[in-house]
């Protein structure tokens, strides 16, 4: 069960991520959709934080904004001492590769490279050195349990070893939060607990995770679940 | 980033194989059209260097039109700054062909052939002397095509002529030259003391435009072809014929390019997730434009490489079997292949600029929505 249901940060460690009025409006025609009003939350090192909601309800919007795939209509955001709202559309890459990794629903993997390359691909844009990217990559998969399968390619993969691979990729760059989105919504069940497994494991040993899921087992498994409905974040402890 | 883009143009075989064929047909025609040019333009330039320090005299008429004689000779060296003049008369070898071999008869006085041919230099034997009538020098290319060598004998026209001289191959006309004594040349084809058109020798002093018109002023009925003019009028010729040629290899290159492009957008439209991917992990504008660009220009190379070996491969063999008929068409120069893998990569990249830029610009949460 988890430890704390709502917006605020559990004691003990520091805060790694503050949220403050953070929203995003957008036009559809010439009607404004609020797909996220206000959100409060912080998040501390180290938590393994679920996000719940209805879909459409503002959950990959939050995590959009926090992983500076799209900007924010107002609010603050800040993670690791960078105010995220305030990047420069130029700097932003940089934010991505330095601070965030991200877990999709869909893998999202490149298909033409092996299970390596696409760890690998995540520290070539930050200009690691080709030995260092082979060693960390390759030392990053033995640790999800994907020793064996690094030279394959994702269509060679389960399910649940691809969405592992995309795990070590969003690990490679050691970012101060993992964003991941839907993370167990492709894979059946035992797949699931594994996955939920490595996110738990992680957590213990420091990494900061957000896991927006509509998965009321999976979030029953991490330390504090928030619930968003249309748009905002709210308190309410069933889920 | 180089094997990403290797990589990316490996996994689409088919594709690429076809984009890549697409670039090698438009470098093969640039190859191809590009290599006839560049033969032309050679011939024109030794031909020049050979013949370029005279000045042609002909009658106002025309070469073919007549009315030059012998005693025109006379009168063009009496014009100051004349050193030298001789007549020349100048025939098609093979008639039955409409001299489409490109071989010509040279009815030279024989006292003055060294200096009408100068600087092309003797491979064997002699040039012609004084005295000699049915003697013949012959050019290189007519020494390979009848097996001729010092002492053999040539049948021109019906009658045998010794030959006393051969030519070093020049890359010119004079290549497929047969050179004779005026008088001889005069009999064999029945045109009295006709001439085609005389060479007038300028002093070294003296400017060979200005005595070019001076000629014209002087010896009435004459009209004169400065070397300047030559040349101008050959290059503009050279102009033309390299404007249609290389004009058609560059269309076919550019819609090997628009093949590129056509190509790129699909990949760039199929991979719309892909790109987003590399954004959401860190990859910046201009990796993403190094890595479309980088594949554009890729599948240019090895169009161009492939465009290049087929056209050497096909300039090679016309060029073999044009050798029976002594017609030199083409020839492959390294200024060619640059130009050509050159144009290439031009068109590779030109052509994977708008699918590179698409890629670049994509919203990177639009792009992961992208099925």
């Amino acid at each position: 069960m988890p430890d704390i249901i709502g917006g605020e940060a559990g004691p003990e460690k520091e805060i790694i991520l503050k949220v403050e009025n953070l929203s995003r409006t957008y036009m559809q025609g010439k009607v404004p959709v609020h797909a996220l009003r206000s959100a409060c939350l912080e998040v501390r090192k180290g938590e393994l934080l679920a996000i719940m909601g209805p879909s459409g309800s503002g959950k990959s919007t939050l995590l959009a904004l926090l992983g500076t795939l799209e900007k924010a209509s107002g609010g603050k955001a800040l993670l690791d001492g960078v105010e995220l709202t305030e990047v420069p559309e130029k700097l932003q890459p940089r934010i991505r590769r330095e601070k965030i990794g991200f877990v999709f629903q869909h893998y999202n993997l490149i298909p033409t490279l092996s299970a390596l390359e696409n760890v690998e691909l995540a520290l070539r844009f930050s200009g690691v050195s080709k030995k260092e990217r082979k060693e960390r990559a390759k030392a990053l998969l033995e640790e999800l349990g994907l020793g064996d399968r690094l030279t394959h390619k994702p269509t060679e993969l389960s399910g649940g070893e691809q969405q592992r691979v995309s795990i070590a990729r969003a690990l490679a760059n050691r970012p101060a939060l993992i964003l991941a989105d839907e993370p167990t919504g492709e894979v059946d069940t035992k797949t699931r607990d594994s996955i939920v497994r490595v996110f738990k494991s992680l957590s213990e040993k420091g990494q900061t995770i957000i896991v927006v899921t509509h998965d009321p087992d999976v979030a029953k498994e991490c330390s504090r679940v928030l619930r968003i409905v249309d748009g905002r974040i709210s308190d309410r402890k069933d889920f | 980033m180089f094997d990403l883009i290797v990589r990316n143009v490996t996994s689409r075989k088919v594709r690429s194989t076809l984009t890549i064929c697409g670039i090698a047909l438009g470098i093969f025609a640039v190859i191809v059209m590009g290599a006839m040019s560049e033969n032309f333009h050679q011939t024109f330039e030794r031909s020049m260097g050979v013949t370029s320090d005279k000045i042609r005299v002909f009658a106002e008429s025309g070469v073919f039109g007549g009315g030059l004689t012998d005693d025109r000779v006379s009168d063009v060296l009496r014009v100051a700054g004349v050193k030298d003049a001789y007549g020349l008369l100048m025939t098609t070898f093979d008639e039955d062909k409409m001299g489409m071999t490109g071989k010509q008869i040279l009815g030279v006085p024989p006292e003055k052939s060294s200096v009408a041919l100068s600087p092309v230099e003797l491979k064997a034997g002699r040039f012609l002397s004084p005295g000699d009538s049915y003697h013949v020098v012959v050019g290189s290319n007519i020494k390979r095509e009848y097996g001729l060598g010092v002492g053999s004998k040539f049948e021109i026209h019906d009658k045998y002529f010794n030959v006393v001289g051969v030519l070093d191959y020049t890359g010119s006309i004079f290549d497929n030259a047969v050179i004779i004594p005026l008088e001889t040349a005069q009999d064999l084809y029945n045109v009295g003391d006709s001439i085609s058109y005389i060479f007038a020798v300028p002093d070294e002093r003296l400017d060979a435009e200005l005595l070019s018109k001076r000629i014209e002023l002087s010896v009435k009925g004459t009209t004169t072809l400065s070397p300047g003019e030559l040349r101008t009028q050959a290059q503009q010729s050279f102009m033309i014929f390299s404007v249609i040629t290389i004009s058609s290899g560059l269309l076919a290159a550019i819609i090997g390019g628009l093949c590129v492009m056509n190509t790129m957008l699909m990949s760039v439209a199929e991979r719309t997730r892909e790109f987003g991917i590399l954004k959401a992990i860190g990859a910046e504008t201009k990796d993403i434009l190094l890595l479309t660009l980088g594949e554009a220009c890729c599948m240019g190379l090895l169009g161009g490489v492939l465009g290049v070996l087929v056209g050497i491969g096909a300039v090679g063999l016309m060029n073999t079997w044009l050798e029976k008929t002594r017609i030199v068409l083409f020839l492959i120069t390294p200024r060619l292949l640059i130009i050509a893998m050159g144009f290439a990569l031009f068109i590779g990249a030109l052509s994977g600029l708008y699918p590179a830029y698409r890629a670049s610009k994509m919203s990177p949460m639009e792009a992961l929505k992208h099925a």
